[in-house]
């Protein structure tokens, strides 16, 4: 019973770290992937995509100073 | 006089900034370029020299900051302490100076961007130094 225990306790604990290592690598981003990031003085961040409008303006303008450099 | 005092404060922190930004550069291989923007949009240093080019820049990146400016007011701050734009094409990387001005950087898709981000954060004082040097002449 208590081998039975220690069994399920471990197979819980790697289906749990798959769980996390896939929601990790799920977030992190690929190469190529276009995305803007804003950081703030007090650690809070904000994020955009370019599906949004806002996100859209940024990583036009900036594929093009890329384009040319700085 | 006093004309050839304020030129030649003016070229120094110039000279200053192209020394920090070579520093950077070779600190931090994975820049491809930087420039440093002004809070009223003025192009203080650049990769490029004068020319189209170096207008077009100046333009784009005072629309970058702009952009950035209004979506941290969105969120109730004046302005971000950095900004990263990813795209296919590359990363282009901002970093908030003292007084208003911006320092950034771009990078390849493939470069390491949080660690260009952190050498261009440890970089902010000393080029706000050499700003304001300028400036204050």
């Amino acid at each position: 019973m208590k081998k039975l225990f220690r069994g399920l306790l471990l197979i819980g604990t790697l289906a749990g770290a798959v769980v996390i290592l896939r929601s990790y690598l799920g977030k992190s981003e690929s190469p190529g992937e276009e995305a803007v990031q804003l950081v703030f003085d007090d650690g809070s961040t904000r994020s955009l995509t370019s599906k949004s409008v806002e996100g859209q303006e940024f990583t036009d303008i900036a594929r093009k100073v890329l384009e040319i450099g700085v | 006089m006093a004309e050839n005092d304020t030129a030649n404060t003016g070229a120094a922190a110039e000279g200053d900034l192209d020394r920090l930004l070579g520093d950077l550069q070779a600190l931090s291989g994975d820049i491809e370029s930087c420039a440093v923007l002004s809070s009223d949009g003025e192009l203080l240093y650049s990769s490029h020299g004068s020319g189209v080019e170096r207008d077009r820049v100046t333009a784009m990146l005072g629309a970058l900051a702009g952009l950035a400016s209004r979506a941290a007011r969105d969120k109730g701050h004046e302005r971000p302490a950095q900004v990263k734009i990813s795209t296919e094409a590359g990363h282009l990387l901002m970093v908030s100076l003292e007084d208003g001005a911006t320092l950034v950087a771009t990078t390849a898709a493939e470069a390491r961007s949080g660690l260009v981000l952190y050498d261009m954060r440890n970089a902010r004082s000393e080029i706000s130094k050499a700003i304001q040097g300028g400036t204050q002449s």
